[in-house]
């Protein structure tokens, strides 16, 4: 397999002349990614995921580590001589050039021929919905088209890796959506190994066969998505994916018990005791009203509502038990029979509980 | 409105132009005129006579003129080019003391830096040749060609070369590819500085060549304070053609190369390089 594997990368450096004392560094770092696979770096601005893309570009020089590509260690191999291709935020586009010629400059620095090259550009530039566009000049064309000749551009040459840095990010909402299509689309299409930088989790979420999650220059962990949504390996994660309900509290004799003491509930067998997070997605926890069958095993949870909240095609409830406030998704309906002030019962199921250390 | 002061500009520039160089040239055509003459009471082409054949050498002169200032010109892009990416992209300790260094020939006069310039180039031999005096003409033009490049260079983010070079160029695919066209403006701008300021240098020249390296200006002073304003005008008028066709020249191969680039965008991208470089008559 040619997997693309970064090997114990380690890199600090103080982050810019202005401000010297605070150093930024990424802590060794394992992370493998399997041919014809796009993989997400997710993580807030400053985490180092961009710092990493361009350690596996070569754009930087790692401390201390190694990049392997199936089995060559390409540590040492300057960037240009890697064979991959990278698609930054910019589009970047050579302002002199026409867009089938900037296209074909992967291709030209290959020695490909003059015809040869520019048939391939503009079969490329055609897949990315950019047809009778090649004599125009850059500056010619919108910020999407742009950055659609950048990915034609960097897909061309046939890149063993293309590493993506945030590229959709500089673009307006709408056309972001239409070029992640258009990505995942192209992805499938030609089976190229993608690495993929970006802090929005929905396009992460939408593109990614898996998803490395960064913090603070660490990867905390790696999985497919609905792995990570469903079974965070920490609180940090389960906050970074918009959960809200985090409650702490202790695991002693078969029981979870919070620290402000609202919530119990019986535990698994085999659950190890001690203080621990209880993790619930808010699609988890439902209102019960008269019309929901509450399971026999359900766990219920009193408590009064604080305000309901309508989000994109959805209503969600904050009720209030306890010292938590807890965020809960509701159905269709249910929105208009809830109003503040309310006392409720919420339950979840057992199975849908998750426990965390830290 | 906008027409007549349009008008008024033309005509404003027409005169301030255009007097000086009427003066000349009634001045290099007249014979002893003087004071309280409006104009000549003879003309005579005697100095144009002088000037453009016989014994005068002065197409010697503007031959030797215009490969010094091409040489400098080229010596200065070649040493200006790293220089400005260093300054620009590299943090190094005691930067103000380079910058200052580069500079420093626009503040402190010629005459100061060219006597001591002149020991040493005694001492290795290299006045009166056209060697000696290339390199003396590198110090008074070398800092704009440097000055035209940083801005150039400060423009120019290292995510393009970064780009290029995911795309498998090598360095010099990247300068060629990526870096020149990108610099090329501030280039023209610091050539025509270079070019001009070379071509107008007397002191230096005179210094350094002692008076074997016959320049334009060598040839021409000596009739301003000789006191044959008629043959010394000729001159001028000259050295003003020669400037302005080398510049026209320049103009010219800088814009055969956009279109064999078949380059529109770059005027729009590339423009307002000049900015910050300011032109010191000599």
């Amino acid at each position: 397999m040619k997997e693309l594997r970064l090997d114990q990368i380690e890199k600090t450096y103080s982050k810019t002349a202005a401000n010297k004392t605070e150093s930024f560094g990424l802590r060794s770092i394992d992370l493998t990614i399997r041919e014809g696979e796009f993989f997400s770096l997710l993580g807030p601005s400053g985490c180092g995921k961009t710092t990493l893309l361009k350690l596996a570009a070569g754009l930087l020089e790692p401390d201390s580590g190694k990049v392997w590509y199936g089995n060559s260690d390409l540590t040492a191999t300057p960037p240009e001589a890697r064979r991959f291709s990278m698609v930054f935020q910019q589009p970047l586009l050579f302002p002199h050039m026409t867009v089938a010629d900037n296209t074909a400059f992967g291709l030209k620095m290959q020695k490909v021929g003059k015809k040869e090259r520019l048939e391939k550009a503009e079969a490329m530039l055609d897949g990315v919905g950019l047809k009778g566009f090649y004599h125009r000049f850059p500056d010619e064309l919108s910020g999407g088209q742009q950055q659609r000749v950048a990915l034609a551009r960097a897909l061309v040459a046939n890149p063993r890796v293309l590493l993506m840095d945030e590229p959709f990010s500089a673009l307006d909402p709408g056309l972001r959506e239409e070029m992640r299509e258009l990505l995942g689309r192209i992805q499938k299409e030609l089976g190229v190994t993608i690495l993929f930088v970006t802090h929005d989790r929905d396009e992460a979420f939408e593109l990614s066969d898996r998803i490395g999650i960064m913090r603070d220059g660490r990867l905390l962990q790696v999985g497919a998505g609905t792995e990570l949504y469903e079974k965070p390996v920490s609180t940090e994660i389960a906050a970074f994916l918009g959960i809200k309900n985090i409650i702490l509290g202790n695991i002693g004799e078969g029981r979870f018990v919070s620290a402000d003491g609202a919530i119990t509930m019986d535990v698994k067998n085999g659950e190890p005791e001690g203080e621990r997070f209880l993790i619930l997605r808010p699609e988890a926890l439902q209102v019960a009203d008269g019309n929901i069958q509450v399971p026999g095993d359900a766990i219920r949870i009193k408590g009064h509502v604080l305000k309901v909240k309508f989000l994109q095609g959805f209503y969600t409830a904050i009720v209030q038990a306890g010292n938590h406030e807890l965020e809960c998704q509701l159905f269709r309906g249910q929105s208009e029979q809830l109003e503040a002030g309310q006392q409720v019962e919420v339950f979840f199921s057992q199975c849908d509980v998750r426990f965390v250390m830290e | 409105m906008k027409k007549i002061s349009f008008w008024i500009l033309l005509l404003l520039s027409l005169l301030l132009i255009g007097i000086p160089f009427f003066a000349l040239i009634l001045t290099s055509v007249s014979v002893g005129w003087q004071w309280p003459n409006l104009l000549p009471d003879s003309l005579s082409f005697r100095s144009w006579d002088y000037v453009l054949r016989g014994s005068s050498g002065t197409w010697r002169a503007i031959g030797i003129s215009l490969l010094i200032a091409f040489i400098v010109t080229i010596v200065n892009i070649v040493l200006a080019v790293p220089a400005a990416n260093a300054l620009v992209r590299y943090r190094i300790k005691g930067k103000w003391l380079a910058e200052a260094i580069l500079f420093a020939p626009i503040i402190i006069p010629p005459f100061v830096s060219v006597m001591g310039i002149h020991l040493t180039f005694l001492r290795l031999g290299l006045t009166e040749t056209v060697l000696g005096v290339v390199l003396a003409h590198l110090s008074p033009t070398l800092p704009y060609m440097v000055r035209a490049l940083i801005t150039s260079y400060s423009t120019l983010s290292v995510d393009w070369e970064d780009q290029a070079r995911m795309l498998g160029a090598g360095p010099f695919q990247r300068f060629y590819a990526v870096v020149l066209p990108h610099l090329l403006p501030g280039i023209a701008a610091g050539a025509s500085l270079s070019i001009l300021i070379s071509l107008s240098q007397y002191l230096i020249t005179f210094i350094i060549g002692s008076g074997q390296v016959v320049t334009l200006p060598v040839l021409l002073f000596p009739f301003i304070s000789g006191g044959d304003p008629a043959v010394a005008s000729a001159y001028s008028i000259l050295f003003a053609g020669m400037a302005i066709l080398a510049l026209l020249g320049m103009d010219l191969s800088l814009k055969s190369y956009y279109r064999r680039k078949k380059s529109v965008s770059v005027n729009g991208r590339g423009a307002g390089n000049d900015e910050g470089t300011s032109f010191r008559p000599n």
